[in-house]
């Protein structure tokens, strides 16, 4: 072996060392960190990166003891949660589909009281009181909502412009407007069910919480009264008349949401009654169309003060029975509620993160994020703190209810039923999934 | 000892097929929501079937699907598989572009023929609209929904039939079709005759199987439509998972599963019969 040989062995050794070292660094380190599993619904690649860049790197960064694996699972999440869950093999935080499946998993054990870390992260203060109330199963929190949306009216301020329309702010006033548009060829209300048929329970919620109003809603869901009352009768009887008016078109069950929102943005459509998730819709359409949205409450029937902005809930939070690492969990929703998180993630990806903080004054939002967006989630903050709030079908009926809520009202637009044998099954689904405790906790008012 | 053989295959199809179709069967005597304790209720779940009108319909929309599917894809696949026989030159190229849509995934199929046909904005009906020629989205109408998934689904099916009756026609002995040729046997004749006894087999086969099949269709209903609107596409497999998935009526989707086991069942019997039959020939 001559010099060379016995350098570049000595440099080879040292460099496995060093590699080895390395390596083994690398994987200790791995193995010293603490993985919290949280399963997440659909998200585009570029909303995922919004998800790794804007909360799971600065959580992770600020807490490096942990280490985060998000696994997208697509829109049957909530099927193979309830599965996974059923097996103790579900992640650490659970992405419930809404307030209904809070308290039936909560009643079989599979979730963990939350209050300990309420009061640990001091949430009961941070967070919006009615909020809190629907996590809660028997006396104590299960749950924190992930977002929370209303519905309400979009509309094509430069269409209305230029035709002299004005926002309405009575049913009478809408079905006058919706008459002049239809005369004029343009679509009264965008609208489509094609990509996710339960879109038809937006129509109804709206329908309930305009003419019947919140106060009728609270009394059916509380069991004061059934949901074949009046209020409701009239309710279904208006949804149906602008059905059969055309104001929802011809295309309803061929359309997308998306494709309806184009319609409106590019002025074939003029309003559309829907939720504000859409709002993460406006960037892509309106400055195409040279065009600019607007964003009121859906006006309300005589008698019902109003605007009425129905409350929703589409997802929650919860930490698993099962889960090995629980404080991790815990620590990551927490994140989620920060200012820090909230700022960032409704600056890059508006609608859907919306997390219930009770004080938005030191959220940094970013200034390319549309003023209407702003303030119709800080009208709506307002109109929640103050319980000038209604109620949506898909947050507060439970699943059997709500399930044939959706088709119940094709039938009745479609003739294949009447509003009275709707509303009565509809009750009678509701009455029994009352008896069996499946209706979620609803907070008084 | 050469019964050990047996092993890895009973063993997967116990843990596989037997233990899932009892859990199954006996689910449909409780009701659970899929997350809490089952509850014993007896033959609740079969009775509460009984009046629901969804069911119902569910029941005869697969009637109607299995009495399509034992008639036009069989018809076409024969017509064309016997046109295959007779013109032999091009047989191969036009088996693989009927065989086609059946490689493309069915998500795919579905997709494509709602937006890129069916669709009033984004298909080809909407481009016949512009024009002036009013043509409706079949899946959006009570009256039609049905047939435009059935059409959806022909498109993709009928071709694997043609693939399978022209490799049965291709045992054919030659002899018999040259015999009925030299006899001056025309086309009709000659498949009525000689073809169809030939192969008579293979398409009580390919019914029966048919009929399990339409009893089990799920994907392109649930892609297409859901069920609706308003019901008039529901089958019985997306009321059986509208019910586990949405109503949380796992009890009511098991006793729906059990109806359609049965129909499975009955195809079975009669399959085994006219293979017993075969065998005594």
């Amino acid at each position: 072996m001559n010099r060379r040989d016995v350098l570049f062995s000595g440099l080879k050794l040292a460099g496995g060392a060093l590699l080895a070292n390395t390596a083994l660094g690398t994987i200790a380190r791995a193995q010293d960190k603490q993985r919290i599993t949280w399963w997440y619904e659909t998200a585009t690649p570029e909303q995922q990166g919004f998800i790794r860049d804007l909360l799971v790197k600065p959580f992770t960064t600020k807490n490096p003891q942990f280490d985060v694996a998000v696994d997208y699972r697509g829109t049957e999440l909530d099927k193979q949660l309830r599965v996974a869950m059923l097996s103790g093999s579900g992640p650490d935080i659970v992405f419930t589909a809404g307030p209904s499946y809070v308290a039936p998993m909560a009643k079989a054990g599979q979730l963990l009281a939350l209050d300990d870390y309420a009061a640990k992260f001091k949430w009961n203060e941070r967070l919006l009181p009615v909020f809190l109330e629907m996590g809660r199963y028997d006396g104590k929190l299960f749950a924190l909502p992930k977002t929370y949306e209303t519905l309400g009216l979009f509309y094509n301020k430069t269409l209305f412009e230029k035709n002299g329309w004005t926002a309405p702010k009575t049913l009478a006033e809408l079905e006058a407007l919706a008459e002049e548009m239809k005369a004029a060829n343009i679509l009264p209300f965008a609208a489509g069910n094609a990509n996710w048929r339960p879109a038809n329970e937006h129509y109804v919620s709206i329908a309930l919480n305009a003419v019947a109003g919140p106060d009728n809603v609270y009394k059916a869901l509380t069991g004061a009264q059934p949901w074949t009352a009046e209020p409701f009768v009239k309710a279904i009887d208006t949804l149906n008349k602008w059905w059969q008016a055309g104001y929802f078109g011809k295309d309803y069950f061929s359309l997308t949401d998306e494709q309806a929102f184009a319609l409106m943005a590019s002025g074939k459509a003029g309003m559309m009654p829907t939720g504000t998730w859409q709002f993460q819709r406006v960037a892509t359409y309106f400055p195409q169309n040279n065009a600019e949205a607007g964003f009121v409450g859906f006006p309300t029937a005589d008698g019902i003060e109003g605007p009425v902005y129905p409350l929703g809930v589409g997802s929650t939070f919860s930490v698993a029975a099962s889960s090995k690492n629980p404080d991790g969990a815990a620590a990551l929703i927490d994140f989620i509620f920060s200012d820090e998180a909230y700022g960032a993630m409704n600056t890059a990806w508006q609608g859907e993160w919306n997390m219930p903080l009770s004080d938005l004054s030191k959220v940094k939002i970013g200034t390319e994020v549309p003023a209407l967006y702003q303030e119709a989630m800080k009208t709506l903050a307002e109109s929640v703190a103050a319980n000038r709030y209604g109620y949506t079908t898909w947050t507060f009926l439970p699943p059997a209810t709500d399930s044939y809520l959706v088709s119940g009202m094709e039938e009745v637009w479609l003739g294949r039923s009447t509003t009275a044998d709707f509303l009565a099954q509809l009750d009678a689904t509701f009455q029994g999934e009352k008896e069996e405790g499946k209706v979620p906790a609803i907070p008084a008012r | 000892m050469h019964c050990l053989y047996l092993v890895p295959t009973l063993l997967i199809n116990v843990v596989i097929i037997l233990i899932p179709a009892l859990m199954t069967i006996s689910l449909a005597f409780f009701r659970w929501d899929g997350i809490s304790d089952p509850v014993f209720v007896g033959l609740a779940n079969f009775r509460a079937l009984w009046p629901d009108r969804v069911f119902w319909t569910a029941l005869t929309n697969n009637v109607i699907w299995t009495a399509i599917f034992l008639t036009v894809p069989i018809a076409m696949g024969l017509l064309a598989a016997a046109m295959l026989l007779v013109a032999r030159r091009g047989s191969s190229f036009f088996q693989v572009i009927y065989f086609l849509p059946m490689v493309i995934a069915t998500a795919i199929t579905a997709r494509v023929w709602q937006g890129m046909i069916y669709s009033p904005v984004s298909g080809i009906n909407g481009l016949l609209n512009r024009f002036g020629i009013e043509v409706a989205d079949p899946l959006t109408r009570t009256s039609t929904a049905l047939y435009g998934i059935a059409t959806v689904d022909l498109w993709h099916w009928w071709g694997f039939l043609c693939v399978i009756f022209f490799a049965a026609l291709r045992q054919v002995p030659q002899e018999q079709i040259e015999a009925a040729r030299l006899e001056g046997a025309n086309f009709w004749q000659l498949m009525w005759y000689v073809l169809l006894p030939g192969i008579r087999p293979t398409i009580t086969l390919m019914m029966i199987m048919t009929v399990i099949w339409s009893f089990l269709v799920f994907d392109f209903v649930y892609i297409l439509t859901q069920g609706g609107p308003a019901f008039s596409s529901e089958v019985l497999s997306t009321l059986a998972y509208r019910s586990a998935f949405y109503d949380l009526a796992v009890g009511k989707a098991a006793a729906v599963a059990v109806v359609i086991s049965l129909f499975g069942l009955a195809a079975t019997a009669f399959y085994i019969r006219a293979q017993a039959k075969e065998f005594d020939r």
